[in-house]
């Protein structure tokens, strides 16, 4: 069964990568010109904490969550179905967490496909019919597949330690000496700050595109883009209820960005997922071209 | 493989790629023979059962493939007398079931279904053969199957509820691995459990066309 690239929708990932990688470029130039040598110790340590979390991340992710990993003997159907999507996918089996929570969400996590796990509340288990929940867990399989979790913290690891550098920058200039001049602090401050609010758009808009990416995987694994649509439609119209992002996150960018988040273009770039509209689009696109391939 | 994996996971595109490859059937036959081994060392003779498993797809020319299976496996079942029978289980997964008591037969017939889904262009929805074999002493079940996705063999012993005889299977593996491609990864050693103390295609063909005739 042949289905037809989705060229567009790989382009405009690939010059993503290839932006934000050219913006890192010229950031890391910019912080060997302007920054004081001390920077480096810092960033080593910087690098090595970032390592760890990354190494965590899995359980972190399950943890905070709430989930725990379920065996055959309590879930068999949900073992039963992620076995044979992974089969299809041919992914070796992840692990399967359930976290008790009445919100209808799933989730993947692991930086490699041996360290993966694949997690769903049961609220999702209770909204969804099987097919549909089939679908969703297809889409995380695709998370699996395409190593979202690794790629999404490669792109944005030069762009947390570039908003380190706003944070706490100003702490690695003049210091105690006041005569000394701060202007390279200051430039290299500010050219953090640029870079950060450039890589975060970036890294949203990458985001998104991994979101498409996984819809049209997960559509492939099961044959069945129409079940995916549905569950999506569901999951949107349960999720207008529940808040979906911490405020924390909407409280820091609000700092910097004056703009009421939610609405409008500022709200399109912001956000981590594609609308559900617009992927319930390209699901029915997928749909028709099944039946008239 | 390894570059081009990775550019794959990068640009997202792997997921795609893997679901929809082409399935690979060439090692399929090898158990026709290696079922002699089976017997001879190490007591387990063909259970007469064999079935097909694929996950289905929401469209009309999924529906003529299947129609072809169907043609192909009537027009076999008068020549071989390999019976057979389409299913559709709880889990929503379509199955052929094959029952023979000629082993070869039985291999060939599954063959030939696989062959015919994979002309038709579905073969990348033909997740795996599973063939029943018996132990003459204790009595249980355990199954090659065969995977269309890898294009190799692994072992498959359930042991009741939800557990895996994880040495049965390692003995089957160790004797019969040069004889059948056998998957070395374990991670990709998906079980298909029985549904309740039948086969993972439910009740026995066998047995229900001899109720059907009687």
């Amino acid at each position: 069964m042949e289905w037809k690239a989705d060229w567009g929708l790989r382009g405009r990932m690939f010059l993503t990568m290839f932006l934000l990688f050219a913006l890192y470029i010229v950031f890391v130039g910019a912080m060997a010109v302007f920054f004081p040598g001390r920077i480096f110790p810092i960033l080593v340590v910087m690098t090595l904490f970032l390592g760890a979390q990354f190494l965590f991340s899995d359980k972190l992710a399950l943890y905070s969550m709430g989930a725990s990993e379920v065996s055959e003997e309590e879930y068999p159907r949900l073992h039963a179905t992620v076995s044979r999507l992974a089969q299809q996918a041919d992914l070796p089996k992840p692990k399967v967490a359930v976290a008790d929570s009445r919100v209808p969400n799933a989730f993947a996590t692991g930086r490699s496909r041996k360290s993966s796990a694949v997690c769903v509340t049961t609220g999702i288990m209770d909204t969804l019919t099987e097919e549909e929940l089939e679908g969703v867990i297809a889409h995380e399989l695709a998370h699996i597949k395409n190593r979202d979790v690794a790629v999404m913290t490669v792109a944005s690891f030069l762009s947390t330690i570039a908003f380190l550098i706003v944070r706490w920058g100003w702490l690695f200039g003049g210091g105690r000496d006041r005569g000394g001049n701060q202007a390279p602090v200051i430039v290299a401050i500010v050219a953090s700050l640029v870079v950060w609010i450039v890589s975060f758009l970036l890294i949203r808009a990458l985001s998104r595109y991994r979101e498409f990416s996984a819809d049209r995987g997960g559509a492939v694994i099961t044959g069945k883009p129409a079940a995916l649509a549905s569950a999506l439609l569901k999951i949107s119209g349960k999720m207008d209820q529940v808040p979906k992002e911490d405020l924390r996150d909407q409280a820091e960018m609000n700092a910097f960005f004056v703009i009421p988040i939610k609405s409008g273009v500022v709200g399109r770039l912001f956000s981590t997922h594609p609308s559900t509209e617009k992927r319930v689009e390209r699901l029915q696109e997928l749909e028709r071209e099944l039946e008239t391939q | 493989m390894g570059l081009l994996d990775t550019i794959r996971q990068a640009l997202g595109l792997a997921a795609e790629a893997d679901a929809t490859r082409a399935a690979d059937p060439e090692d399929l036959f090898a158990l026709s023979t290696a079922y002699v081994t089976m017997e001879a060392e190490l007591d387990y003779e063909p259970a007469g059962e064999a079935a097909l498993c694929f996950s289905g797809v929401d469209s009309t020319a999924f529906a003529a493939a299947r129609d072809e299976v169907d043609a192909v496996l009537d027009a076999g079942e008068a020549e071989t007398g390999t019976a057979f029978e389409f299913r559709t289980d709880a889990h929503g997964y379509d199955w052929v079931v094959l029952a023979d008591e000629d082993f070869e037969d039985l291999v060939t017939s599954a063959h030939f279904a696989a062959d015919t889904m994979i002309e038709a262009g579905f073969g990348s929805r033909l997740l795996a053969a599973a063939f029943a074999f018996d132990h003459t002493r204790t009595g249980a079940t355990g199954y090659w199957l065969y995977s269309f996705r890898r294009g190799s063999y692994y072992p498959f012993v359930p042991s009741g509820g939800r557990e895996r005889d994880s040495s049965a299977e390692f003995k089957l593996e160790s004797v019969l691995d040069g004889e059948l491609t056998v998957e070395d990864d374990k991670g990709y050693w998906y079980p298909l459990w029985p549904e309740g103390d039948a086969y993972p295609w439910g009740r026995p063909l066998a047995a229900e066309r001899e109720r059907e005739t009687n």
